[in-house]
């Protein structure tokens, strides 16, 4: 493959075919997804069966605790599994997009909120689920609009509406919303991308 | 012929290289190579030509004590791509 006189229509096509033929690997996305929406409805289920057997043992003094407990547990298990998964995939990695680049740091970003917002949550003494399931609506939401993938568009909306739903049942009930949140918004999108087609 | 068509970006192979390049960030040599079909030696001596002209840099590595070359476009290189379409287009629609 080498020629010089090219006809402008010729030197077109080879553009054409370079960039129509750039796919994009978003199966690898989808691994990540996954991850975290198992890691995530495992917390929040597990949060839930705990916060209902303190609440049925009249020990309230200890939900928060062990919330917080639940939680920091579940995610050193995620970011451990990240950690390994992000390395195996770049590991065979052939191009790196600006794409890629963008939402990298969009989730960078959001995991440096997520952090932030739960210390924030503690020191108010407020209920963090609201403001998480913002954070998570606004990461996946731009995430499926970048790479122009519907059901990760509408499961990122689905965070918005499951984070207005939680100002309206009390605390022990937040985790089960949370948990179906995450379901919708990370486990059903992933499983869609994992099976879409190239 | 085409003589205001910058030549370095004016041939098959040079050309689909700095196509692939414009798209992102980093592109590895065997994806290339498996884009073009082109045998690597001829892959490597447009890439020394390209990169001479300062249109993309070259990064060596080594990956599980493997060679990894990744090639990434240079602001220079993508000026060049961009006065490169514009040309084609007043070929294609001269008014």
């Amino acid at each position: 493959m080498d020629k010089n006189n090219l006809t402008p229509e010729e030197s077109f096509r080879i553009i054409d075919k370079a960039i129509s033929n750039f796919k994009m690997n978003y199966k690898e996305s989808a691994k990540i997804f996954l991850l975290w929406g198992w890691i995530l409805t495992l917390a929040s289920f597990s949060n839930f069966i705990i916060l209902k057997i303190l609440h049925s043992k009249e020990a309230y003094h200890l939900m928060g605790w062990y919330s917080l407990g639940i939680w920091a547990i579940f995610c050193l298990i995620g970011f451990t599994g990240l950690f390994f998964m992000d390395r195996k995939i770049n590991k065979d990695k052939k191009v790196y997009s600006y794409l890629d680049g963008y939402i990298k740091n969009l989730w960078t970003v959001s995991a440096v909120s997520f952090f932030i917002a739960a210390l924030i949550c503690i020191k108010l003494e407020i209920a963090p689920p609201p403001i998480m399931l913002l954070i998570a609506g606004i990461a996946t939401t731009t995430s499926g609009l970048l790479i122009k993938f519907k059901p990760l568009i509408i499961g990122g909306m689905s965070f918005f509406i499951f984070s207005i739903a939680t100002t309206f049942v009390t605390n022990e009930y937040l985790a089960l919303i949370v948990c179906a949140a995450i379901i919708c918004g990370y486990l059903i999108p992933g499983y869609f991308l994992k099976y879409a087609k190239e | 012929m085409y003589k205001n068509l910058d030549p370095l970006l004016h041939s098959q192979l040079r050309l689909a290289i700095i196509s692939m390049l414009v798209n992102s960030e980093k592109v590895d040599f065997t994806y290339i190579k498996e884009e073009t079909k082109a045998a690597a030696g001829n892959i490597s001596i447009q890439i020394k030509k390209l990169q001479e002209a300062g249109y993309i840099e070259v990064e060596k590595t080594f990956k599980n004590n493997y060679p990894k070359t990744m090639l990434s476009i240079t602001d220079k290189g993508v000026k060049a791509f961009e006065s490169y379409v514009n040309d084609l287009k007043k070929y294609i629609n001269p008014k």
